[in-house]
């Protein structure tokens, strides 16, 4: 026999897909949507639906993720959740072959991390030729210019006009800053450690 | 360069990420600047003054910035951290990003709906061949009015604008009087629609060339035009923009009445 679900649970399910398809297909120039436009699109409880559709894209390893304008708040306000902006990212990680499939090369990748390491640890802000100067160490003059050039235009690091390189939107809904400090300096602990 | 201007300078450093904040002794930057405060003479100083302190205040605040990263989870030391970056190699670099890289998911698709609708669009749209066809311009000869045809055709007023607007401002004093109020579809409602407008049209530029007033009051839904006893009609001063309605149904509305 059918199951019989309620009207309720319809709506709810309607609200669900209506969630997907405004977070998984591109709406503006930018991906991901603001708070208040979920919450127009999806009413007053634009937020149990998130979490209930996070909850359901976890077998698919994916997952809501929430970037506030303010990384450096700890508990939003209501209004500062609508103002957040939300994606649909990887609940895991990427291989070396993965990324690579998708277009990155090794070199880019590492010069990437270096340059969002080295923006956090001066305060998330540094000299561009301070982070330019850094990535030479490793990788050739030309190719580090375009690559900074590259994550500029990917949404990665942003450029202010006294030439102060951020970390911009891709970086922020994108990158576990905290994971990646604490990955480079135990890597760093331990290699330090095997050598004496 | 003065003292003052090198401290300036100094602080502006630290706003521009060449230094760190802590590497400002706060008490000599104050010091220089109290040092300089008996000797102020004029505004410049004074601005001088004023700069410098708001540069050092910009420091103090990047300080505190600094010990607020500090103590967040995220920070590490700076000389630390650059160091591990350096020992690594760059597959090392590349395999601990990977680890803590979540990538965005962002689709592309074209739905049956969309591509259904962009149909009926395709068939509605004019091709181009008929839309850039040569207008049809029938050429004419020209040919010589005289100026009482002219004005006949309406082309060309009768007088002057400025004798136009002199006679109209005329009527209105004598109708209402010298400063009198009249109920603005009373003055400009004519017997014809196209005489309203007209007199609507000229009552703009008497009331912008300063001939009378416009008294607008949006809550009474009043709109009276007032007669100016005194002339302004002065070239150099600021004209007055009056945008009004000529709305048919309200002419039609007042005639019945």
């Amino acid at each position: 026999m059918a199951k019989r679900v309620s009207k309720s649970q319809q709506l709810y399910q309607r609200k669900l897909k209506d969630a997907v398809h405004i977070l998984f297909f591109t709406h503006h120039k930018l991906p991901g949507v603001r708070g208040w436009e979920l919450r127009k699109e999806l009413g007053s409880d634009w937020q149990n639906i998130l979490e209930v559709l996070d909850k359901q894209l976890q077998p698919l390893d994916l997952k809501v993720t929430q970037v506030l304008d303010d990384p450096d708040i700890v508990e939003p306000t209501s209004t500062q959740l609508q103002d957040a902006r939300y994606y649909i990212t990887m609940r895991g990680t990427v291989d070396q072959k993965t990324a690579k499939t998708i277009g990155w090369r090794i070199d880019d990748i590492a010069g990437l991390a270096v340059s969002v390491a080295y923006i956090i640890s001066k305060q998330g802000k540094a000299l561009r030729q301070d982070v330019e100067r850094v990535l030479e160490e490793k990788l050739p003059g030309w190719r580090v210019k375009l690559n900074i050039d590259r994550y500029i235009n990917q949404g990665y690091l942003g450029e202010d006009e006294q030439g102060l390189l951020f970390l911009d939107w891709r970086a922020r809904a994108e990158v576990d800053s905290k994971k990646l400090v604490d990955l480079v300096v135990s890597y760093g602990k331990r290699e330090q450690g095997l050598s004496t | 360069m003065s003292e003052l201007e090198s401290v300036i300078n100094l602080c502006r450093m630290v706003q521009s990420g060449k230094i760190e904040p802590f590497d400002i002794d706060f008490d000599y930057v104050m010091g220089v600047i109290q040092k300089h405060y008996p000797k102020i003479k004029d505004a410049k100083d004074f601005c001088l003054d004023a700069e410098a302190l708001k540069e050092l205040s910009s420091v103090l605040e990047r300080q505190n910035q600094w010990i607020e990263h500090k103590s967040t989870t995220l920070y590490k030391d700076p000389f630390m951290l650059s160091q591990s970056l350096m020992a690594l190699d760059i597959g090392a670099i590349a395999d601990i990003f990977l680890r803590s890289w979540h990538p965005l998911v962002e689709m592309e698709q074209i739905s049956a709906r969309t591509l259904a609708e962009s149909m009926a669009y395709w068939g509605d749209l004019v091709p181009f061949a008929e839309r850039w066809q040569d207008l049809d311009i029938e050429e004419r000869e020209t040919g010589i009015a005289t100026r009482d045809e002219a004005r006949l055709m309406g082309i060309i007023l009768d007088e002057g604008f400025t004798e136009t607007i002199e006679e109209f401002w005329k009527e209105l004093g004598e109708r209402v009087g010298p400063g009198g109020r009249i109920d603005y579809w009373d003055w400009i409602g004519a017997e014809t629609y196209e005489d309203s407008v007209y007199r609507a049209y000229l009552t703009v530029f008497m009331v912008g060339y300063g001939y009378a007033n416009a008294d607008w009051d949006r809550l009474m839904e009043e709109h009276t035009i007032i007669h100016n006893v005194e002339l302004r009609p002065d070239p150099g001063q600021a004209k007055v923009s009056l945008p009004v309605m000529v709305d048919y149904e309200e002419w039609k509305l007042w005639r019945n009445e």
